[in-house]
């Protein structure tokens, strides 16, 4: 029985868009996650915000690693917890949902408030979020965010009680399917 | 957020237009009691994308452009592929038409779920956004997801992956999906089915403002039926032209307000969009959507842009019904893709986004690299008219107060669900009154 068809008992998400700098960050640290042997964690990248609320709906735990805008020096790495047992989001908490170049209008505090009101919040929700330099057109993380992506995956590891793993013998695509075939 | 200027009077300014696809701007300027002018100011990044492509090789805009979109890849994978099969001189198999049609139909039902339930519903309902709406309307809610989930299953069925589907290439697909694969699906779709007449019931009990644009609608027309991934372009007034002369009627110019261009055809403002489907090709809907539509209040044509949600809602229940016929219908034809061979040459391709029409102009050298790039998405086409009924808008209500005008001018830029992350990049709203 391989991870994929495991039911996972915990959820690490990747959000951003490669394209727009540093908003590929959370791409590019569970892209380092996935090097990792982490059993029963479901390591994937994620585009659409939305897709959180079933990606995450029958776990106890879920970490979002995603670039925010809120001020800070660019690299910063910022950690909260805004699971079911935690105080509610403002609709613009991370300054990320307001004001980055996000390709979408529902961001990441609308998907854990609309999964709190359905009752469907993990417990524990940690939202990894690093400070973004840039989030212009182009593919490439800005050198500070790019120096803070094993820091930044060190915190996801933090949130799930883990330390540094052992690496995986062979590293999981985190951009596919889970549980498919990939066409040969 | 609202400031106050005293040098000017009160402005009022928000940080990012609420519930559209990424952001843009909009300033009103209002004297006596006079709208002066409304300008949507859309800081748009320097057509980065067909800059992109130039020198890449004409295999590789289906992945490159369905990156524009994260809502509406499909819209972009199938304009490309259209027109550089166009160049290179081939036409795929009808089952393969079929199955992009299939794909597609996923992407109008997530995209078209999100918009009509999570972003434009609670104007009507009164609430803020979708989540004030959850905690009074959770089965409304879970009924979005759901319907908006089986919109995205259905892109990965076929696409390989909910968003940028890997699956599509020029000239067809990597795999299709096996008969086992599609049939298994079906009870998603079903369910999808019941959700979707729901969802037109639902939003058939809104209050409309009355409001009726009289400017030209385009949208493609295919002998295919109900115009989604392929067809020619029709207008109200009109016209009719085949998609390769699409460049001798519509022209892009720079204005100066805002950084995105805005599209003319024959020099004269138009729309795109679901009214524009819908008025011109009602006849090509199915019986069962149309008389949705009919129940819903809908006549033939539709030209209130607050009633576009209900147009959307119908087209949720055409495209479910027409993914449930695909299947159903499928020919077990096993070749998922034919040869592309690059030729030297121009060619236009188009298809419907659930915004409205998408053009994509393509020039190649003999070796197949891209030479030139033209990407025409819906929003931008739309800019202008959507000025002129922000307009009309404005001056309806400007004896409002700044926060229900605010909110008046918001939801009518909503009613064109802007997918302003195809066009621009960041927004703010202001109401100068002096």
């Amino acid at each position: 029985m391989s991870i994929a068809d495991a039911a996972p008992t915990a959820v690490v998400a990747g959000l951003g868009r490669p394209d727009r700098g540093d908003d590929g960050v959370g791409a590019e640290v569970v892209r380092l996650l996935s090097t990792q042997d982490l059993p029963g964690v479901s390591v994937q990248v994620l585009e659409d915000p939305t897709a959180l609320i079933d990606t995450w709906a029958a776990v106890p735990v879920a970490v979002v690693v995603d670039a925010v805008v809120s001020g800070r020096p660019p690299g910063t790495v910022i950690t909260r917890d805004v699971g079911a047992r935690a105080e509610p989001l403002s609709s613009r908490a991370w300054g990320a949902d307001a004001s980055r170049g996000s390709s979408h209008a529902l961001g990441v505090a609308t998907a854990v408030e609309l999964s709190r009101a359905l009752g469907r919040l993990p417990d524990r929700v940690v939202l990894v979020g690093v400070e973004a330099g840039s989030v212009d057109f182009g593919f490439g993380l800005t050198a500070p965010v790019a120096a803070a992506v094993p820091g930044a995956a060190a915190a996801v590891l933090a949130a799930l009680g883990l330390s540094h793993r052992p690496e995986r013998s062979e590293p999981v695509d985190p951009a596919a399917p889970a549980g498919r075939v990939e066409a040969g | 957020m609202t400031t106050t200027n005293p040098a000017t009077g009160q402005s009022l300014h928000v940080g990012m237009l609420a519930r559209v696809e990424g952001e843009g701007g909009m300033d009103i300027r209002i004297r006596d009691g006079v709208v002066e002018s409304v300008a949507l100011n859309i800081f748009e990044p320097p057509r980065f994308y067909e800059a992109f492509l130039r020198g890449r090789r004409w295999t590789e805009p289906p992945d490159i452009t369905a990156r524009i979109c994260g809502i509406c890849p499909v819209a972009y994978q199938s304009a490309a592929c259209a027109a550089l099969e166009s160049i290179c001189g081939v036409a795929v198999p009808d089952h393969v038409r079929l199955m992009r049609r299939l794909l597609y139909c996923g992407e109008w039902i997530e995209s078209h779920t999100l918009h009509v339930y999570l972003l434009h519903a609670p104007d009507f309902l009164g609430y803020d956004g979708a989540i004030e709406m959850a905690g009074d309307h959770p089965a409304v809610v879970e009924r979005a997801l759901r319907l908006k989930k089986a919109g995205n299953d259905l892109m990965a069925l076929v696409g390989g992956r909910a968003v940028h589907p890997v699956n599509v290439k020029v000239g067809g697909f990597y795999r299709l999906p096996t008969w086992e694969e599609m049939s298994a699906f079906r009870p998603t779709l079903q369910r999808a089915f019941e959700d979707a007449l729901e969802t037109v019931r639902l939003v058939a009990t809104f209050d409309f403002p009355d409001f009726e644009q009289d400017v030209d609608y385009l949208a493609l027309r295919s002998r295919h039926g109900y115009s989604i991934e392929s067809g020619d372009p029709v207008t109200t007034g009109g016209l009719s032209f085949p998609v390769a002369d699409f460049p001798r009627h519509i022209s892009e110019h720079h204005v100066a307000h805002s950084n995105a261009l805005h599209a003319l055809l024959d020099g004269k403002p138009y729309l795109v969009g679901p009214l524009a489907r819908y008025t011109l090709n009602f006849d090509q809907l199915s019986t069962t959507s149309q008389d949705a539509a009919r129940q819903a209040g809908l006549g033939p044509t539709c030209r209130n842009p607050y009633q576009s949600i209900v147009v959307r809602a119908v087209e949720i229940v055409y495209a479910v019904e027409e993914a449930l016929s695909i299947i159903d219908g499928w020919s077990g034809q096993p070749e998922a893709s034919v040869p592309v061979p690059p030729r030297a040459g121009e060619g236009m391709g188009a298809s419907e986004a659930p915004r409205g029409t998408i053009f994509h102009r393509y020039v190649l050298d003999d070796e197949g690299i891209i030479r030139d790039a033209q990407i025409v998405p819906p929003t931008s086409q739309n800019q202008p008219s959507v000025e002129r009924d922000l307009q009309r808008a404005a001056q309806a209500w400007v004896d409002m107060d700044d926060e229900a005008l605010t909110h008046r001018c918001e939801q009518t830029i909503r009613n064109y669900d802007p997918c302003i992350s195809c066009a621009t990049h960041f927004l703010d709203l202001r109401v100068d009154r002096s």
